[in-house]
């Protein structure tokens, strides 16, 4: 907007709005670009569109219907974010789970950290720019594996199978095959992504050097996950606070340089090679045996003025539950930490003195799931 | 100049036959096109693409026009009226203008030129106003963003595409399309003209605004930029000079690099096959959109603006004054070639240097290990 | 331009590779045994009665409150000279697929199996044009097991 005041022209800022009704935020998420020209001289994030009350859902089911509820919290990595509820409750239970189902709670846990990252991949390069395809890339891999979650728990993205104290029921028989044969796939989408854009000159001149965040300031904001990683900071809760066995299994964390759109791109491709090889490993260490323990409560109790904080590494950083018992078989109090939140918080110091295309890729290289950010 | 089609004489009565012509023509091809671009783009993101209407989804562009139709023709109230309506005409007509001098097959077109291709970009830079028109009759933020980058994008980018079609009429001797066709009945110009081949490709899907130059309409940016409030028939009016004005780019390319009808098989060749090489040629341009479409990212407006002035306009420019000096010392053609294939080089080597990225700290790949908690 | 040419020919190569969608509605993927639409009620094909007793198990259980039950006594027990070993039976049940979150905790607590998930694909096109269309009463819900569309799967 040009407004004629002195003498001269004098311009003004002028403000869009970009979602909740944009082609890509990511479901519902808005925010507001100030800009001159095409510069963003400043940002400003809405939330809440998509606020259920999930915690306070929780604080009126038992432990096993609060799991349905944890899968809605984290629609894209469902078993992960059920990962944390049960175990917070397996905690303050003291509840041992089995050799077994502890390795397929991995199993499944990286396998949607792989479905959850080929999310990001076909969303983020359609936010780039190619028209579609590696969205149809990213959706041919993710149907593969939630195929053989459909398969296993019966569902396609509410899986509601982790159970406090281990599984809810039995794997199929032909688990392992279906799940080596699920690998196979991936490694091919995997390397038709990278083909596809990692090397591309228009990719990169899209995505080098924009967006960028230092490990201070990310730190400092509370990132994490891998958009923490691109940074520099090697900080994986899986190699930091070992959980279930990860301690017993091989892989590397990948940690970005330079903490710009590409670093954080790379270094989820390069985490989805470090699943394959942690489920690779977790397939030979499977071995047979009950999958809940012998002697499980028919309704779980939980003894009275507990606290504890639990936190996994999920597909977009620390899934935190913090939950506090007054005895009884429901919550007093269940605060769900989000790693999408605080990764959210970084946004407008990324996104300032950058193009408003760069505001939308780096909105999309942060990997948001609004159900997590809103709850 | 011809004495008509069917024997008749009459000059204007001539030209609006054939314009009648041309513009069912057109509508045809536009309607198969977005048809076969579904189907092409869906392939290769290994999709079914339109199956529901009829046999293979062959009636699917029907059923969209139908749609378009019936549908309510929307304005928003503070958009200026005049501006806003008028829009979808003025990016339609001087594609439709295109059509008039491209040649479909020997004494198949409407009118022959002497000046054609200088005709041919005049008006096809004339479209740029409709979409600025669009873009601010709209009152819409996107519109208007989306509007002011297709205005900077079609300007920067007529000038290589100019300069490329220049250093063609400069080889063939002519800006007459059918001349330019007929000098290449032996050898077509693709052959002499590699680099500018190169930078018509790139300005062309520039000046069509199509991917990776798709910024002024950047769907997952500005929603679509100048059309985001356009609804219905006027919308279908953007979407048919899109289409239409790829078809004519099409067809300039098989005429001014690949020989038109001439080439390879001589000037001699019944009417029928002229028109069948001429629809290859171009079939092969619009392949080669859509393939680029469905492969590569969106550029950046500044990247884009930088690229046009800084690498394609100087190559351009250069490859205007070999072509000179070559023909007025009448040195032989190959050196040309040679030229050429260097510029191609030059090209890959400068946009490869431009996407190298500044470092900003020490080094910019990621290493995989583990390092410290900073 | 080189990493252009090998997006080019990443592109290609699906282009030769062929689709990996199928034709939706007209061509249906078959289901795994496990999969879970909304939950059904199970018919007794040997004494002609729901599996049911009414025991509001399922109903505590819901997370989401989409079940109503109620219960009566079995007209065809063996006191009143029938053949059934139920003493009480279902009345009616009214389950509000609208509400269902399809967690499976009600085929978990239910005592008498008499409760299933829909594991065919008349399960997932339920869709209709009123709200109130989407809770259903015994006899929708006891349709498919009667006629012997589902093969329900209960975990063990």
């Amino acid at each position: 907007m040009v407004v004629e005041s002195t003498p001269g022209f004098e311009t003004q800022d002028l403000l869009i709005n970009v979602g909740p009704q944009h082609p890509s935020t990511h479901g519902v998420f808005r925010m507001v670009l100030e800009v001159d020209g095409e510069i963003v001289k400043d940002l400003v994030p809405h939330i809440g569109y998509l606020h259920r009350g999930a915690e306070k859902l929780c604080e009126n089911n038992d432990f096993r219907q609060g799991v349905g509820y944890m899968d809605r919290t984290e629609y894209l990595a469902s078993h992960n974010a059920e990962l944390s509820y049960v175990m917070a409750v397996e905690a303050l239970a003291e509840l041992e789970v089995p050799e077994r189902a502890q390795w397929i709670r991995m199993i499944l846990c990286e396998l949607n950290r792989l479905s959850s990252h080929f999310m990001f991949l076909g969303a983020f390069g359609v936010d780039v720019g190619v028209f579609g395809t590696p969205f149809i890339y990213a959706w041919r891999e993710r149907e593969a594996i939630i195929d053989l979650f459909e398969e296993i728990s019966g569902d396609r993205m509410m899986y509601a199978y982790f159970r406090a104290g281990g599984l809810a029921w039995e794997v199929p028989g032909n688990f392992e095959e279906r799940v080596r044969e699920v690998l196979v796939s991936t490694r091919q989408g995997m390397k038709d992504f990278d083909n596809l854009l990692t090397r591309n000159e228009i990719f990169l001149a899209r995505t080098k050097n924009v967006g960028i965040i230092s490990a201070e300031d990310a730190v400092e904001l509370g990132m994490s996950g891998p958009t923490l990683r691109a940074s520099g900071v090697s900080l994986d809760i899986r190699k930091a606070e070992p959980y279930m066995y990860y301690d017993q299994i091989d892989f590397d964390v990948p940690v970005g340089t330079n903490g710009d759109v590409f670093d954080r791109y790379l270094v989820r491709l390069k985490e989805m090679e470090q699943s394959v090889h942690i489920i690779e490993q977790c397939l030979a260490r499977l071995d047979d045996g009950p999958i809940m323990p012998e002697r499980m409560p028919r309704m779980l109790r939980l003894p009275e003025d507990q606290e504890i904080y639990v936190r996994t590494e999920a597909p977009r950083g620390e899934y935190g539950i913090y939950l506090v018992s007054k005895g009884g078989n429901k919550p007093w109090r269940l605060k769900v930490r989000s790693a999408c939140l605080s990764n959210l918080q970084a946004l407008k110091k990324m996104s300032v003195g950058q193009y408003v295309a760069d505001a939308i890729i780096i909105l999309g290289s942060i990997d948001i799931v609004l159900s997590e950010v809103d709850r | 100049m011809s004495n008509g089609i069917y024997g008749i004489e009459i000059a204007w009565l001539d030209a609006v036959i054939r314009l009648h012509i041309i513009v069912g023509l057109m509508t045809v091809v536009v309607m198969g096109l977005i048809y076969v671009e579904r189907k092409i783009l869906a392939r290769f993101q290994q999709r079914l693409g339109p199956t529901r209407t009829g046999p293979a989804g062959l009636l699917q562009s029907v059923a969209d026009g139908l749609k378009l139709v019936g549908k309510e023709d929307l304005r928003p109230r503070n958009a200026d009226p005049w501006t806003f309506e008028l829009a979808p005409y003025m990016v339609f007509i001087p594609v439709f203008l295109g059509f008039v001098i491209v040649p479909f097959a020997f004494g198949m077109q409407v009118r022959i030129l002497e000046l054609g291709l200088i005709y041919f970009v005049a008006t096809s830079s004339l479209g740029i106003i409709g979409w600025v028109m669009a873009g601010w009759g709209s009152d819409n933020r996107y519109a208007m963003i989306g509007g002011m980058r297709a205005a900077a994008q079609g300007i920067s980018y007529e000038l290589p595409l100019v300069l490329s079609l220049i250093s063609v009429a400069m080889v063939s001797e002519s800006y007459n399309l059918n001349d330019i066709v007929l000098s290449q009945s032996t050898y077509p110009n693709l052959l002499w003209q590699p680099l500018v081949l190169v930078i018509f490709i790139i300005a062309g899907l520039a000046e069509l605004n199509r991917t990776p130059f798709d910024i002024p309409v950047g769907e997952s940016e500005v929603v679509g930029g100048p059309f985001v409030e356009y609804s219905g028939i006027r919308w279908s009016f953007f979407f048919l000079a899109e289409y239409a004005a790829l078809f004519i780019m099409g067809l300039i390319f098989a005429a001014v690099f690949m020989g038109g009808w001439a080439w390879p098989l001589g000037e001699e060749l019944g009417r029928g096959w002229q028109i069948l090489l001429v629809t290859i040629k171009t079939s092969l341009f619009i392949f080669l959109v859509f393939w680029i479409r469905a492969s590569v990212p969106r550029l950046r407006i500044d990247q884009l603006m930088s690229f046009s002035w800084k690498i394609l306009l100087p190559l351009a420019f250069l490859q205007v004054l070999i072509n000179g000096a070559v023909l007025v010392y009448e040195a032989p053609l190959w050196i040309l070639t040679i030229t050429g294939m260097l510029g191609i080089v030059v090209l890959v080597r400068l946009i490869e240097r431009a996407v190298r990225p500044q470092p900003v700290t020490n080094e910019s790949t990621v290493s995989i290990g583990n390092e410290s908690v900073s | 331009m080189r990493g252009i040419v090998k997006s080019l020919a990443t592109t290609m190569s699906t282009f030769i590779r062929g689709p990996v969608t199928r034709g939706y509605p007209s061509k249906h993927r078959e289901l795994p045994e496990r999969d879970r639409a909304f939950p059904l009620l199970l018919w007794d094909k040997d004494i002609d009665e729901p599996f049911c007793t009414g025991c509001h198990a399922c109903e505590r259980a819901c997370p989401v409150e989409c079940m109503t039950v109620l219960m009566k006594d079995n007209p065809s027990h063996e006191s009143q000279d029938g053949n059934s070993k139920r003493r009480k039976i279902v009345d009616e049940f009214w389950i509000d697929y609208g509400r269902c979150m399809r967690c499976n905790i009600c085929v978990e607590v239910c005592n008498f199996e008499a409760i299933a998930m829909n594991n065919t694909w008349s399960g997932h096109e339920t869709s209709v044009y009123d709200r109130s269309d989407l809770v259903m009463d015994l006899p929708q819900l006891m349709a498919q097991s009667k006629s012997d569309e589902i093969q329900e799967w209960v975990a063990d």
